[in-house]
């Protein structure tokens, strides 16, 4: 990897989404702007896993999604006509809340599945399996084991190789479903540095349960909620430091706080 | 206070000493009473399982009890029941396997094995001639059907759990009821369109005859295979930018490798020892056949079932080493397949881990 690509600004506009005749969200607008860190948050069942699954047209996977709005990346729509989502999901990256290496493959292979499964031409294979190990600070454990199964790691380990392994696709977007969520503290602060170091070169997502993780890591917070039998929406956005203390909503005031959820 | 160890508790230990004599004699009387009514000349099964049983249930129960109160009951009499049929289904294998042995060892030989069943009658030395060409003819129909079948059956396991299509359902119990027909109706309905569109019979006659008898069991036992690869992969494989297919192929068909190879094995064992469907679409002969897509080629069901009619004991132990050897085909089949497919990480984990230490 001689250049890492750009970050982008990725925007969402009026995005609702239904699950068959249920309407689970409703006119979402966000902007995450280049090389800042947006963590979404809010309680169960209010949408923000839906909405991170729409960035990256990962939704498509649940039978009866249907969709509408757009998400632009720079400008481009990716639902438009000269993005499938198979190129979309190339230039945006996802980590799931539960690790998921590949089990059938050594940790090497692992971060090399991407290249191979997008069907990309894999350059200098050493320096990529590198640099994204590195940049995921997981090298130092694992570089005596490449040719491991890539099952044999610690849980938090298996987490940084599948942000490894999204790394190596050089992203211009990450998004993270609740990576630390089955995780121990000392795995969870290792990933909040990673996500930090790599706010530099791509624009992060990250949706997560934990309060004090969104003021750790992000740089703008946006608070989801939905009320009894109404699509979840967004009640309040914007920098992390208004979200959390001076909160213009007093929803939002109740749930930073802890009065809910 | 002191805390002294308590040296008389062995927690480890599943049953406390001073019961051990009880449990000793509780399992012994019962034995010693079916044994002294066998060798008074009462039939051995009916005391099995109408005194002996009965009266291991009630002695065990009765150590149960003054073990464990009326827990102690239930717990000693399900552990005496499973034993019971446990060992009931051991002794069926072992006495099959058994009687395969001594009576197929009675044949077997390097030159049994190879040499073909030309120039052999009924009286003919159990030194000459063999099952060589039966083992040839066997491998090349179930190695043709297996070639046919296994693409299918994954091709179909694939639908049935990647698709969203609502006849899969239909598809589903169809593949169930297929999986029910009788052996010798698929045999049949080959053999109907033998003489319907007069085709020659031959050994490839014989491979379709048997598809339909494998098919499903691949079809299904490969279906529970890839259901059991989580879905999280698949998503994981998708959000790397994966098309589907590569998802499938690189990542989907790898994990549940063990469980399709495990598919084919019983599906080949479903259909390696099919008996009635050759013997109505494959002309049996007594010389060593290469050829199945025409004229005749034997098989070593079709083999056996020749002999076994037979009134000659020379005869009869041929068909017994006939399916020693069909026996012995599948065991090594089997086993091969299981080192050859095991999981590489089970092999090279514990090295591995003592070498990171």
């Amino acid at each position: 990897m001689n250049s890492l690509a750009k970050a982008s600004t990725l925007s969402s506009e009026n995005i609702s989404v239904w699950f068959g005749e249920r309407q689970v969200l409703s006119d979402v607008n966000l902007i995450f702007p280049a090389n800042k860190v947006t963590a979404l948050i809010g309680p169960s069942g209010c949408g923000k896993s839906t909405f991170i699954r729409t960035l990256n047209r990962m939704h498509e996977l649940i039978p009866g999604a249907g969709l509408a709005g757009s998400v632009f990346l720079d400008g481009e729509d990716i639902y438009g006509e000269d993005f499938d989502a198979v190129s979309v999901r190339i230039k945006i990256g996802m980590v799931f809340q539960k690790p998921n290496p590949f089990p059938t493959m050594t940790i090497r292979d692992n971060i090399l599945s991407g290249l191979r499964l997008s069907g990309r031409k894999i350059g200098n294979a050493d320096e990529i399996v590198e640099t994204s190990l590195r940049r995921a600070s997981i090298w130092n454990e694992v570089k005596d084991r490449l040719n491991d199964q890539a099952i044999s790691l610690s849980g938090g380990q298996q987490q940084r190789l599948c942000i490894a392994r999204s790394l190596a696709m050089n992203p211009q977007v990450l998004l993270m479903d609740e990576p630390c969520s089955a995780l121990d503290p000392g795995s969870t602060r290792r990933i909040e540095e990673t996500i930090k170091e790599l706010s530099s070169s791509m624009t992060i997502v990250i949706v997560t349960h934990n309060m004090q993780q969104a003021q750790r890591v992000s740089d703008q917070t946006a608070f989801f909620l939905a009320d009894d039998n109404t699509p979840g929406g967004v009640v309040e956005f914007g920098s992390t430091e208004q979200v959390f203390n001076g909160p213009i909503d007093q929803r939002t005031n109740d749930y930073v706080n802890g009065h809910f959820g | 206070m002191s805390f002294e160890p308590r040296p008389t508790v062995q927690p480890w230990a599943r049953v406390n000493k001073s019961r051990r004599a009880e449990i000793i004699f509780a399992a012994l009387v019962p034995l010693a009473i079916a044994i002294a009514l066998i060798a008074f000349g009462f039939d051995r099964n009916l005391t099995l399982v109408g005194v002996f049983l009965p009266i291991q249930v009630v002695s065990a129960s009765v150590v149960g009890y003054r073990a464990f109160g009326r827990r102690g009951v239930g717990d000693a009499a399900l552990i005496v029941f499973v034993f019971f049929l446990a060992s009931f289904v051991l002794v069926l294998l072992a006495s099959v396997v058994t009687s395969l042995v001594t009576q197929g060892s009675k044949a077997l030989s390097w030159s049994f094995v190879t040499q073909n069943n030309i120039y052999v009658s009924n009286t003919t030395s159990l030194d000459y001639g063999g099952v060589g060409h039966a083992i040839v003819g066997t491998l090349m129909i179930v190695g043709l059907t297996t070639l046919v079948t296994v693409p299918l059956g994954i091709a179909m396991a694939i639908y049935l759990t990647q698709s969203q299509s609502k006849i899969k359902n239909l598809v589903r119990t169809l593949t169930q009821a297929i999986s029910g027909l009788p052996s010798v109706v698929a045999g049949l309905f080959v053999f109907s369109m033998v003489l319907t569109f007069s085709w020659e019979k031959s050994g490839i006659m014989g491979s379709m005859a048997l598809l339909p008898l494998m098919l499903p069991t691949v079809a299904r036992v490969a279906e529970e295979a890839l259901r059991l690869v989580p879905v999280d992969l698949r998503y994981a494989a998708l959000a790397l930018g994966a098309p589907n297919y590569r998802a499938f192929f690189q990542v989907i068909l790898p994990a549940a490798k063990s469980g399709i190879i495990t598919a084919i094995l019983l599906g080949v064992a479903r259909i390696i020892g099919e008996t009635a469907p050759l013997l109505l679409t494959v002309p049996i002969n007594n010389g060593t056949s290469w050829n199945i897509f025409s004229g005749s080629i034997m098989t070593l069901p079709a083999y056996i079932y020749g002999y076994l009619s037979s009134l000659f004991s020379t005869s009869q132990n041929r068909a017994w080493g006939g399916a020693l050897v069909l026996m012995i085909i599948v065991a090594v089949l089997f086993t091969t397949t299981r080192i050859l497919s095991r999981p590489k990480s089970m092999k090279s984990k514990p090295t591995k881990q003592k070498a990171s230490k």
